[in-house]
């Protein structure tokens, strides 16, 4: 598959465990989607095939491939469909398919702008060099763009596939020398 | 350089337009103009186009020169352009208010100022109308508030060469029977095409993105909203049929005129629709000042186009109270409401955000003092409907003596607004931060940072 959506390594979420307890995984799959970075797909594993789960996250533009791997287990892959929702690059970030997996997770949707652009420039400040932050908002933060390029903080960002929440991943640039 | 940034001229665009709101109210409360004068008077004419061109044009040429680079998500084109469409547009102002008061004989000035006022502005509008359009071209597909935009920018360069003929004929500059029949049965259209397609279309636009913006309402495209941008532009388009009926000396511009005018009645109530709709989709519990100080200006909009689609209130003297209550309950309004957030916004961004999150810095909103500035929009909008009424009944005196208060009101928002460019309400202790930029009251930032 084309663009970033493959290169993000896809997040693993493992319901077997829920499901064998009689427990509902749906929220914490909800969760999960919830959480995914820009492009990135969901490696789900779960006990029989979600039938009802693929047409569900079908109509959120996830594409999925399914296979048997034992035991009556099952493994899923969703991976966004990229079209959709471009994914838009500063244009100093070179190759952030190699970025280092964010070590700072930032849920800012709730917050009312410009709180969320002071949060994520605050956070961005205390990265080391090549340090990755990822956040959650409710809309695209124009604004924030030509802060973080001027701060030499290189971001990847989109829209997740309901439209609803935007993306970002902020990377210090490297040390000098 | 993607995203948004602050626009440069912006707050120079919005100090111009506030000194002729108050030049445009101060002449009312001298007895300038009509109601003293006739409606079609020279001195009207200084007065109506110091309040279309001065005051609304240049706030929303100001205002999309910052947001439509927001509403399409990339930098504004041919933005050098923005400076000397400034000059020229105030250049051409003085001008045509010249050629006006030449016209009413008070002075001897050369009746030739007026087109050249008509030139000069033309050349200003189409510095204003080729950033934009330039800006929106390169940005296709358009989202729905572009298209608003489109749809304003193709109206305001029909009311401009409309209104450069009129100065051409009232001169005595060009005798050609074309242009004098278009004098004589084309007023009404040149005005509805600047007030209604260039001011209020776009306002209407632009309000769809900035309303679910400050309400964190989420921003999806309405049938309802595109259904409006539809009948607006169909009416824009049945107003520029009725420019060439008069042209031709054809039948058939009141048949024209009407059904724009019903179209524009359907699209008021849609939208009307569409506003509540966002409003109560919205994820903030309280509005804000700005958005609560919008509604009265919403409700003067569907007000003002009811009443115009009356054709007994239209025809007569009823005509004027209806234009003053949608010049000033609802572009003016809405202006002023929108301007007390966006300035003090802009000037957060400006002062603050070379800074942010380095360490403590203001909130936008202690840029402002709202429960104080809440108490002048109630006085304003109460003067405007009393100064409505008063043009409806004929008391001349009673309306100067609103509009003595409703610029009061006026003054003392513009004093909030220089506040918060001073940045006056924040608390000392957290005004000047180390490395903040203080902004000018109204220049551009001496030059960018890094």
């Amino acid at each position: 598959m084309p663009d970033v959506s493959t290169q993000t390594p896809p997040r693993e979420l493992d319901v077997r465990p829920i499901l064998k307890s009689g427990g509902e995984p749906f929220q914490a799959i909800m969760a999960a989607v919830q959480a995914l970075e820009p492009g990135q797909g969901l490696r789900l594993l779960a006990t029989f095939h979600p039938v009802p789960l693929l047409q569900f996250l079908a109509n959120r533009g996830f594409d999925h491939v399914s296979r048997e791997i034992g035991d009556g287990d099952w493994e899923v892959l969703f991976t966004p469909q990229g079209a959709e929702s471009p994914v838009e690059i500063s244009y100093d970030a070179d190759s952030p398919e190699a970025w280092p997996d964010p070590g700072l997770h930032l849920d800012l949707t709730d917050l009312d702008p410009p709180e969320p652009m002071v949060r994520i420039l605050a956070a961005a400040e205390r990265l080391g060099p090549g340090e990755v932050l990822f956040a959650l908002l409710s809309r695209e933060p124009l604004f924030l763009f030509p802060e973080l390029v001027a701060r030499g903080l290189q971001w990847v960002g989109n829209f997740d596939e309901a439209g609803a929440t935007y993306r970002i991943l902020v990377r210090a640039g490297r040390a000098k020398g | 350089m993607q995203g948004a940034t602050l626009s440069r001229w912006t707050m120079a665009y919005f100090a111009a337009a506030c000194l002729m709101l108050l030049a445009g109210q101060g002449l009312m409360v001298a007895g300038y103009g009509y109601p003293a004068a006739d409606i079609a008077a020279p001195e009207t004419l200084v007065l109506v186009h110091v309040l279309a061109i001065g005051w609304l044009s240049l706030l929303m040429a100001g205002a999309l020169l910052q947001f439509v680079p927001v509403l399409v998500a990339r930098p504004l084109s041919a933005a050098p352009l923005a400076a000397p469409a400034l000059a020229l547009l105030l250049a051409g102002l003085g001008f045509l208010i010249a050629g006006f008061v030449a016209l009413s004989g008070a002075t001897d000035l050369p009746l030739f100022f007026m087109p050249l006022g008509g030139a000069f502005l033309g050349l200003g509008f189409g510095f204003v109308a080729i950033i934009l359009a330039a800006t929106l071209f390169a940005a296709r597909p358009l989202p729905l508030p572009a298209c608003f935009v489109a749809t304003g920018v193709v109206a305001l360069l029909g009311a401009i060469l409309l209104g450069a003929a009129f100065t051409l004929v009232l001169s005595g500059v060009s005798g050609n029977p074309f242009l004098a029949r278009l004098v004589a049965g084309g007023v009404e259209l040149h005005a509805v095409l600047g007030l209604g397609g260039w001011l209020s279309v776009t306002a209407a636009g632009v309000s769809y993105r900035l309303l679910s913006m400050f309400l964190l309402s989420p921003e999806t495209e309405r049938p309802t909203s595109r259904a409006v941008w539809w009948v607006v532009s169909l009416a824009i388009g049945l107003v520029v049929a009725a420019v060439a009926t008069v042209l031709l000396a054809v039948p058939g511009k009141d048949v024209l005129f009407v059904a724009a005018l019903l179209l524009t009645l359907a699209a008021g109530v849609l939208y009307s629709g569409d506003v509540r709709q966002i409003y109560r989709a919205r994820r903030r519990r309280q509005a804000e000042l700005n958005i609560r100080a919008s509604f009265p200006a919403f409700a003067a909009l569907l007000l003002s186009i009811v009443f115009v689609n009356i054709p007994i209130v239209r025809t007569g003297e009823g005509v004027a109270a209806i234009t003053y209550l949608f010049v000033f309950g609802w572009l003016t309004g809405l202006g002023l409401a929108q301007l007390y957030k966006i300035v003090a916004f802009l000037t957060w961004l400006e002062a603050y955000g070379p800074v942010l999150g380095r360490g403590p810095v203001p909130r936008v909103q202690d840029l402002v003092d709202e429960r104080q500035a809440a108490v002048w929009f109630v006085l304003y909008y109460g003067a405007v409907a009393a100064a409505t009424l008063a043009l409806f009944w004929g008391h001349a005196a009673f309306f100067r003596a609103m509009v003595l208060l409703q610029t009061v009101a006026t003054l003392v928002l513009m004093r909030e607004f220089v506040r918060a460019r001073r940045l006056s309400a924040v608390p000392a202790a957290t005004r000047a931060p180390a490395g903040f930029v203080r902004p000018h009251l109204f220049c551009p930032p001496s030059a960018s940072r890094r």
